[in-house]
């Protein structure tokens, strides 16, 4: 078998314009990489033929010099819509349903001639921090395939981390990107609220979610990210910030940077040996004259519970469009329009999914909405407001992606809490609208991957890749 | 272990509208109640006034031009539609008899 995706993506266009390779010929390997590795489960859906033909057509045309992602193999998290390409969100409610249209991120891929393999899988409707609610069966973890990929976008890394595709895109409510890549030991990001359109994305928590690149190394990351951003007409959220190549900052100097490390970050909830990767790169920062300081900051503790409420909520108000009326699945039982929506949503949602509206529905009604979701939104503004302060001293907030490394599949499966726990790390950021970008720093006892969160203010990702890619070549 | 009662999760499977079983409800009375006992925590937080962060979006909504755009035509939007008659989406009886 060939091995050009084991290549990176400078040499692979490099190979592609020098004419020694062509795009068939990465399309055919990642086919035959999936297939060799199937027991992953990483995909839900291939897109194989459309994939080869396009990559013969594109074999045709002139390699375009200045685009390094030209031809390049990409999957997709089933999430994100693709016209003409099953779109199931890994649920029976959305089985059958192959969108009309494709999401912003899908045609600004296609405007770079990327070439999209399949779908991958996830969480159903993104609900989940391992990747098991998926009505499509759980990925595995290719570090470990006795091990949980994370999640909720558990496909996505695990067809980068087993080196089926180089990149992937994935997305990010409550660490969907970050800690499933902190546990299969890839470079995750999910960008700054409103950098990247969310049109087409299925919506779990719109002020929460975000889509971003899934790659193996930060200077792909960075490229990939290039051509997702813009302000779309499409998505009211998104930011007029102008286009900036990511990349620019990568390989410059870090020595007189500031970083913070909340002390909630390193206390008894992270695993010790977490704790000690985090110690190590504290050295290599301090003997590269970057000042590290442990600081108290309010509110991250409350973290999962308004990461509850808000997702839950949100999730209950966008999930309603799912009736059985005009997409999505249809209970063949129903003698009235009632029943149809009772029986279309208790047989096509699965129960995590369904335990979330519910909590959601009755979190948003009546007085209820003053009590928690009020509440939540107030404490939400002082989270966001303490990360303000923080960011008026340092360039960054570090920490650790999770507090234990992957475990079993086979783990924790009755416990309706621990998939928020999972994250607990990581949603501040999404509470904040904040970038935060997860890189490997190391292995644990068990040789499984363990995450560095790098936290930046908004819309200073050029500046986390350079910290990121600084720390990438130090810890190898 | 503290639980929901029956009524309660039948409301709760009422707001949402999604039916369950009575397999389902007993599974519910626990789960359910140990996530609402979670987010009950929130009353403790000492914060009972400030502003409201709806979203991280600082601008405020901007609109689209006010000018015609790509149209869907029905015949696409009709392929993911469960059950139609001609142009139209069949359902089951709405009202009652």
């Amino acid at each position: 078998m060939n091995k050009y995706l084991n290549l990176s993506i400078q040499e692979i266009h490099e190979l592609l314009l020098e004419k020694k390779i062509t795009p068939l010929d990465l399309v055919k390997e990642a086919y035959q990489r999936i297939e060799e590795k199937e027991k992953l489960n990483s995909f839900i859906t291939l897109n194989q033929s459309e994939a080869i033909s396009y990559a013969k057509q594109l074999g045709e045309e002139e390699v375009e010099k200045e685009n390094l992602l030209w031809g390049i193999p990409i999957a997709i998290k089933d999430n994100i819509s693709t016209k003409g390409i099953r779109t199931t969100c890994a649920s029976k409610m959305l089985e059958n349903y192959v969108p009309i249209y494709d999401a912003t991120v899908i045609e600004k891929i296609k405007e770079k001639k990327m070439i999209i393999i399949g779908k991958t899988n996830m969480d159903e409707f993104a609900m989940g921090s391992t990747s098991r609610t998926s009505y499509f069966g759980a990925p595995k973890n290719p570090m470990n395939e006795a091990k949980i990929t994370g999640g909720s976008s558990g496909g996505s890394a695990a067809c980068v981390s087993g080196g089926l595709v180089p990149l992937a895109l994935g997305s990010d409510t409550g660490g969907s990107i970050r800690q499933p890549a902190s546990y299969t030991g890839i470079v995750g990001m999910k960008p700054t609220y409103g950098r990247v359109s969310r049109y087409g994305l299925i919506a779990f928590a719109s002020s929460l979610d975000q889509i971003g690149p899934m790659t193996r190394t930060v200077y792909e990351n960075a490229l990939l990210l290039n051509c997702l951003v813009g302000k779309d007409s499409k998505d009211l959220t998104s930011r007029d910030s102008s286009i900036e190549d990511f990349t620019r900052l990568i390989g410059k100097e870090i020595k007189g940077m500031k970083v913070a490390i909340p002390n909630y970050f390193v206390s008894e909830i992270v695993s010790s040996e977490i704790i000690e990767k985090l110690h190590q790169v504290v050295d290599i920062l301090r003997q590269n004259e970057v000042e590290v300081d442990y600081i108290d900051m309010q509110y991250l503790d409350q973290a999962v519970t308004l990461y509850q409420i808000i997702a839950m909520g949100e999730a209950s108000s966008n999930l309603a469009r799912f009736d059985g009326v005009k997409f999505g699945y249809r209970s063949p039982k129903a003698d009235s329009v009632e029943e149809m929506y009772l029986n279309s949503r208790s047989e096509g949602f699965g129960r995590e999914v369904k335990r979330r509206i519910m909590v959601g529905s009755y979190l948003l009604s009546g007085e209820n909405a003053k009590i928690y979701y009020d509440k939540a939104l107030m404490i939400r503004n002082a989270m966001k407001q303490e990360f303000d302060k923080v960011f008026e001293k340092y360039d960054f907030v570090l920490g650790p992606v999770t507090t234990t490394t992957a475990y079993g599949l086979e783990e924790n499966l009755d416990d309706s809490r621990k998939s928020f726990m999972d994250d607990v790390l990581v949603i501040p950021v999404n509470m904040a609208g904040l970038p935060g970008l997860s890189i490997p720093m190391g292995k644990g006892k068990d040789d499984m991957p363990i995450g560095l969160h790098i936290i930046g203010n908004k819309l200073e990702e050029a500046k986390m890749y350079q910290l990121a890619s600084f720390l990438e070549n130090k810890i190898k | 272990m503290s639980k929901l009662t029956k009524e309660e999760v039948l409301h709760v499977s009422h707001l949402a509208r999604i039916g369950v079983t009575e397999e389902e409800i007993e599974n519910y009375q626990i789960t359910l109640k140990q996530l609402l006992d979670d987010v009950d925590k929130i009353k403790d937080i000492p914060i009972n006034h400030g502003e409201l962060l709806v979203t991280p979006v600082e601008h405020g909504a901007i609109l689209r031009n006010d000018s015609d755009s790509e149209m869907i035509a029905f015949e696409e939007v009709k392929k993911n539609i469960p059950a139609t008659v001609g142009n139209f989406v069949e359902v089951p009886v709405m009202v009652n008899e």
